[in-house]
């Protein structure tokens, strides 16, 4: 993995006179380098190249969302067709309550559905991060306070918590996306610090030590670096995470009523009764998206991991 | 590294595990398809009309989406429970099954004095309860007496008896009542007399939930005999009811917390009438339109459903508090508002037709007080007309928002309840037709409204309530006596609504005693409302409901030509209604069943096939791997 | 509920944090040092697991209390009530007393396993606790045995045949399962084996636990069937993670060197796996299963609502929109409490199954 080194590396003696290079440039080289090799790894993951495919997909879709399908398709007030329609020509899959294509709304849900996965696992894995690095580098009453706060995160039923807590808050983006956030950091604490105490335990953080490193330096210029593909694999699987949990609160009203997701889509279909009138075409592609866009991210996580931990199912 | 290795067991555990989960997994699904047609456990739900003749039980089924808090009729608050006392128990007077007018119950005559402060109400003599004894005045004086004193009995019903001086009986037919003030809605009180010799051995009525003897002593139409929280409530036909016994034997309430499901049970005939919550929603109904032997009953419902406008919270003393926005003091504004909404869209696309455009504040089929507006009065439907007022208010179009004289923008918050689709939607059209007047909007969809309304934090809301055949309390509660005493404080009051000519009206109306006088006293407290533009009905939705025609003939809707079935002003509907008399259950249960047998057999059969395949494979790979 | 982060390296930052407990006199010989030293592990754990638990009772104390809702408005909504009636009500619900004396009497009451009356039901919370429970047990218990047996038993066989076309197949089948909405498998079971699409029949029942009037044998079947559907919709999304952990955590045993050994010995190939490679695979696994008793009482809120099921999930869920506080308080204890048993029984029983920690 990538470690990062201070102190330049002498050419070797053998090898016809190279022009020195300054730290930082030989810094750089390797860490090219080391990207490339990891590339170069990942690439051989079938599973991981299909998520970053499917990545790459709804994320154009995302963005493209009104070319594709028109801005206002999501007003109730211009809604074209009848209500709950069946999948026809001109709504390939059929109409809402209001007549809104359901094509369209899951078209733009995808904006709102990533928007939220993406923040909350950034910010669970950013809490994580820095609560699992302090604990793992100061030892002692922080660390202990730090993981019996971290346990009791762990104990407590991560539904129930997040669920308490949006109640709590009024109805907006931001309460789902604290309400992931908060819940679920405790897992890449507990990663983190125990990676933390491996990178700590070798020898040239001593040498940073005796050479002066405070606190802030070992933390940030040694163990962070370090830390971070664990973190990037852990983010991605956060994320995964947290669409998943974003349409689990959705679908329990607790989202912001004004703004369509995929898991406010459900809860609308349900609360129209298309169960009862057996609308599946209101009900199936909402959850066929949340599925394939976790997996998505579940797969490249998993192929980070593997490049990581060789020894994890590597045969294919 | 010591390795310790497990001391090692007889047979392949695995191959003898697969093998048992599957054959489980097989038992389960063909047993549990057949239980539809199954004879082993008793399918009670049907109304069976027995083939040779016999005596049959024929059961009514109810599903409901609530569950019983309470069997007391001092703490009930929920539907259901009302629902369910008023089975169990006689109310002194009852409403006519047409026209809601007040007609005998327990009671068969009341008159009111001179000085219009006693009321004397003439008990009936053939009134028994359910363990044999004569249901008396007594019963009524003690029930009324037992609110009145203890606090604990007063939850459910303690507002009845705030206007009461004194009740007696002086003799077992004869109730007699005073009252501190004139009050018109003594042959309006919802309140159920319970025998006193059951009751009057309950310690603590705060925690007496009436469910520890079934049955259940009563004199209503039916008499509760079993009941499971959160899944049932049983009752049985009160065949000494003096009005004529039940043509049900049974009634069963089943709890159905998931519409979806109920509807499912409907299907299936496992449940004969779902009530909906509070009506089904167009897609339930349209798919049940087209099922023979369901009928979907659908009318006028008993609730309206109005924008509310904040006027400006205040306390009893005139204390100001609350952040409403001041625009909205301005009668040209909240009527603008009023003016945009374009309420035919309302009914048509949030209700799919199932409701009808507001205009009073009593509901139609209340139509001793019902009111409309005439025809100048009315604000129908004029976006333009709405731009104008916003105009000569000084909230010109600045670029695409309005702005006031202070240069701030008109934004306005509504509150909404987020368990109601029906406020989500409508507040999906607010905005945008607001917005296109230039007007900001946000909705709050909370669980609990009750905390930013009482607090006044708020610009509009979504109101509504289920009005009584007595409108005395839908009007009371914009009366300056209901606001509250101390700033946030929760209190009687809907919107803080006080004018001194409103309550004016109300008084007199509490007094007047002819009905014709007090219909024109409440009309004109309704024209104030609607002109006041603090409180606008947008519309009112039907009940939509839907039942077997194959389990029940006929069932009596409230009002009669066209009404609702479930929590009806009285017992018309479970009382009168027949079950059909051809054994009627449905071929498409028993075909269902026979399905689901065939079809949980090759489940079965396929699951142990796939299973012995799998064990099969096994063995010859690991035969393969042996050297 | 969520996708939790990779088992693999949940189980290597287990064996990282949860080091072996500090040994005292070695003086006194091994067994006896052992012993002691286990005790004072377990003793250790034990005190943690109380001090979590004193942890719940004061957030779920103060969790609800900061939903902005007023339970006696909620609870009389739609009725004529007077000012004095709430004011009343409110006495009687102990809500008009300051907060630091609720805060005493709940944490006094609670001591003694009083949680107070529910708002709703009229009821001491722990009576409805109680009966709710077994409706919960039933079903994610059931559920439970089954995804653990299946992930167990097929985490092994992919881990086994690892690169094969059944392994590819059952692994991305779990992930894809991992990564479906438990919910949303539910509606869809709910809609084409309860409402039936087009030829299929409405097989199951669309909610609920039983469909009324039976007893005995036929009460036992009439919940059977009322089963099916939500059981399983929990297996399908449950059995992924332990299938994976079981897989990744074979995989890395399988790598070591006394399997090559034993190999050579001339042992067979599925003997080698069953006696020797699953058994100390499992062992993080068996952490997971704890982990996962512990929710089998936190109840599925999600499965729950989706089918009706009358457990404690749906009474919790229920409960949060009024607030009915002390019933989601003593709920939130009950589901918090489960979860710490159940972790620290694992930890206590960890060390006696896995020889490498602690000695």
């Amino acid at each position: 993995m990538t470690t990062t080194d201070s102190m330049p590396t002498p050419t070797p003696a053998s090898a016809p006179p190279e022009p020195v290079r300054s730290a930082r440039a030989l810094a750089r080289a390797r860490k090219r380098q080391s990207a490339a090799r990891f590339w170069r790894e990942y690439r051989r993951h079938k599973g991981g190249m299909w998520g970053l495919a499917g990545l790459i997909l709804i994320a154009l879709v995302a963005l493209a969302a009104p070319q594709l399908v028109g801005a206002d398709s999501e007003s109730v007030t211009e809604a074209s067709g009848g209500a709950l329609e069946s999948p026809s020509g001109e709504f390939p899959l059929g109409t809402d309550q209001f007549g809104r294509s359901v094509l369209a709304l899951l078209v733009w849900g995808a904006r709102v559905s990533l928007t939220v996965g993406l923040l909350a696992a950034f910010l669970c894995v950013a809490i994580g991060t820095v609560v699992g690095i302090v604990a793992g580098h100061f030892r002692g009453w922080y660390s202990t306070v730090l993981m019996r706060v971290t346990d009791w995160f762990l104990v407590m039923p991560t539904l129930v918590l997040a669920v308490a807590l949006a109640s709590v808050m009024d109805r907006s983006l931001w309460t789902i996306i604290i309400a992931i956030g908060v819940t679920t950091w405790p897992t890449t604490a507990r990663l983190v610090r125990a990676q933390t105490l491996a990178v700590e335990s070798r020898p040239y953080i001593e040498r940073a030590r005796a050479l002066g490193g405070g606190h802030g330096h070992v933390m940030l210029r040694h163990v962070l670096p370090n830390v971070m593909p664990l973190v990037l694999a852990q983010t991605t699987l956060a994320i995964s995470g947290a669409i998943l949990s974003e349409a689990t609160l959705a679908f329990l009203g607790l989202g912001d009523p004004t703004i369509t997701s995929w898991g406010s889509m459900l809860q609308d279909a349900r609360a129209a009764g298309a169960v009862s009138a057996g609308d599946w075409w209101y009900l199936a592609p909402p959850g066929i998206a949340i599925a394939l866009v976790a997996l998505a991210f579940t797969l490249c996580g998993r192929a980070i991991e593997s490049v990581l931990n060789p020894k994890l199912g590597v045969a294919r | 590294m010591v390795v310790r290795v497990p001391p090692s067991s007889a047979p392949p555990r695995s191959r003898l595990r697969v093998l048992l989960a599957s054959g489980a997994a097989a038992l389960a699904l063909a047993a549990g398809s057949v239980v539809p047609g199954m004879p082993l456990g008793a399918a009670p739900q049907q109304a069976q009309a027995a083939d040779s003749g016999g005596k049959t039980d024929k059961t009514l089924t109810v599903a409901v989406a609530q569950s019983v808090d309470s069997l007391s009729p001092f703490l009930a608050q929920k539907l259901l429970s009302t629902s369910v006392s008023r089975l169990m128990y006689d109310f002194l007077t009852n409403y006519d099954a047409k026209d809601n007018h007040a007609i005998p119950g327990l009671a068969t005559k009341w008159e009111p004095s001179a000085d219009k402060l006693t009321w004397t109400y003439t008990i009936r003599a053939d009134s028994k309860w359910s363990d044999g004894q004569q249901a008396t005045a007594e019963d009524a004086a003690w029930t009324f007496n037992k609110i009145m004193d203890d606090e604990a009995a007063a939850q459910a019903n303690g507002s009845f008896v705030t206007n009461f001086k004194k009740v007696t009986a002086p003799s077992p037919t004869k109730l007699v009542i005073e009252l501190k003030e004139p009050q018109a809605t003594m042959a309006a009180l919802d309140v159920p007399i319970v025998p006193k010799h059951v009751w009057e051995k309950v310690g603590d009525f705060s925690k007496f939930n009436n469910d520890t003897k079934f049955p259940v002593v009563g004199n209503g139409p039916f008499i509760l005999t079993d009941y499971k929280v959160d899944q049932y409530v049983k009752l049985k036909a009160n065949k000494d009811f003096w009005r004529g016994a039940p043509k049900f034997d049974e009634l069963v309430f089943k709890t159905y917390k998931d519409q979806d499901a109920a509807v499912a049970a409907l299907r299936k005939g496992e449940v004969s009438f779902v009530a909906g919550s509070p009506a089904l929603t167009p897609a339930q109904a349209n798919s049940l339109k087209g099922d023979k032997n369901i009928k979907v009953n659908e009318g006028p419902g008993r609730r309206f459903y109005a924008l509310a406008t904040n006027p400006g919270a205040r306390t009893k003393d005139g204390k100001k508090f609350g952040n409403g926005n001041k625009a909205l003091l301005d009668k040209r504004v909240r009527q603008a508002l009023f003016l945009s909404i374009d309420r035919e869209s309302i009914i048509d696309k949030v209700f799919q037709g199932h409701a009808v455009e507001g205009k009073g504040y009593i509901p139609p089929r209340f139509s001793a007080y019902a009111w409309e507006p005439s025809a100048s009065q009315k604000l129908a439907y004029d976006p333009d007309k709405a731009a104008q007022l916003l105009d000569q208010a000084g909230y010109k179009l600045k670029g695409d928002q309005r702005v006031g004289k202070d240069g701030k923008p008109l934004d306005l918050r509504i509150l909404c309840h987020a368990t109601d689709p029906n406020d989500k939607a409508v507040g999906k059209y607010l905005k945008e037709w607001w917005g296109k007047l230039g007007i900001g909007l946000k909705v709050d969809c909370l669980d609990d409204v009750s905390v930013p309304w009482y607090a006044g934090e708020y610009d509009l809301a979504f109101d509504g309530w289920s009005v009584n055949p007595d409108p005395d309390f839908v009007l009371g509660i914009h009366t300056c006596a209901a606001l509250p005493t101390k700033a946030k404080a929760s209190a009687a009051t809907d919107n803080f609504i006080c004018d001194k000519s409103y309550d004016e009206l109300y008084k007199k109306q509490l007094a007047e005693y002819d009905p014709a006088k007090r219909a024109e006293l409440v009309g004109q407290m309704q024209s104030w409302l609607y002109d006041s533009g603090y409180m606008n009905v947008m519309a009112y939705p039907n009940a939509v409901e839907a039942y077997r025609t194959d389990q029940i003939k006929s069932i009596t809707t409230m009002p009669e030509a066209a009404g609702n079935i479930y929590g009806q002003d009285g017992y018309w509907s479970w009382w009168s209604a027949v079950p059909a008399s051809s054994g009627g259950d449905s071929d498409s249960d028993s075909s269902g069943s026979s399905t689901g047998v065939i079809i949980g057999i090759v489940v079965a059969v396929v699951v142990l096939a796939g299973g012995g395949f799998l064990i099969s494979r096994r063995r010859r790979t690991t035969a393969d791997d042996r050297e | 509920m969520t996708a939790d982060s990779t088992p693999a390296l949940v189980q290597q930052a287990d064996a990282a944090t949860d080091g072996p407990p500090a040994g005292p006199s070695a003086a006194r010989g091994p067994r006896a040092r052992n012993t002691k030293a286990y005790l004072q592990y377990v003793a250790a754990k034990i005190a943690g697991a109380v001090v979590s638990l004193f942890a719940v009772l004061v957030t779920s104390f103060f969790l609800f209390r900061l939903i902005p809702s007023d339970p006696v408005k909620q609870m009389t909504g739609g009725r004529p009530v007077s000012a004095e009636q709430l004011e009343s009500l409110r006495h009687q619900l102990g809500l008009d007393q300051p907060m630091w004396q609720q805060f005493t009497s709940y944490i006094g009451d609670a001591l003694t396993g009083d949680f107070g009356a529910s708002f709703a039901y009229h009821a001491p919370v722990m009576d409805k606790i109680v009966e709710k429970l077994p409706a919960t047990l039933l079903l994610t218990g059931t559920a439970y045995v089954l995804y653990s047996l299946i992930g167990i038993w097929l985490g092994t066989r992919t881990a086994w045949r690892n690169g094969s076309a059944g392994d590819r197949f059952n692994t991305a089948l779990a992930l894809t399962l991992y990564s479906v909405p438990s919910f949303w498998l539910g509606l869809l079971l709910i809609i084409v084996f309860s409402v039936g699409v087009g030829p299929i029949p409405g097989m199951f029942p669309t909610g609920g636990m039983t469909s009324g009037d039976t007893s005995g044998f036929g009460y036992v079947i009439d919940v059977a069937h009322h089963m099916v559907l939500p059981v399983i919709t929990l297996v399908a999304v449950g059995y992924a993670q332990t299938l994976l952990v079981m897989r990744s955590s074979l995989l890395d045993e399988m790598g070591s060197d006394y399997l090559t050994t034993a190999r050579a010995k001339g042992l067979r190939d599925d003997v080698v796996r069953r006696k020797h490679a699953v058994p100390n695979a499992m062992l993080p696994t068996f952490t997971l299963m704890f982990v996962n008793l512990g929710h089998v009482v936190a109840g599925q809120i999600l499965v729950e609502t989706v089918f009706s099921w009358p457990g404690l999930g749906s009474l919790f869920y229920q409960g949060l929109s009024t607030p009915d506080l002390p019933l989601v308080q003593g709920l939130f204890f009950v589901f918090a409490t489960a979860v710490i048993l159940a972790n620290t029984l694992a930890d206590v029983l960890y060390p006696l199954l896995d020889p490498r920690v602690g000695r």
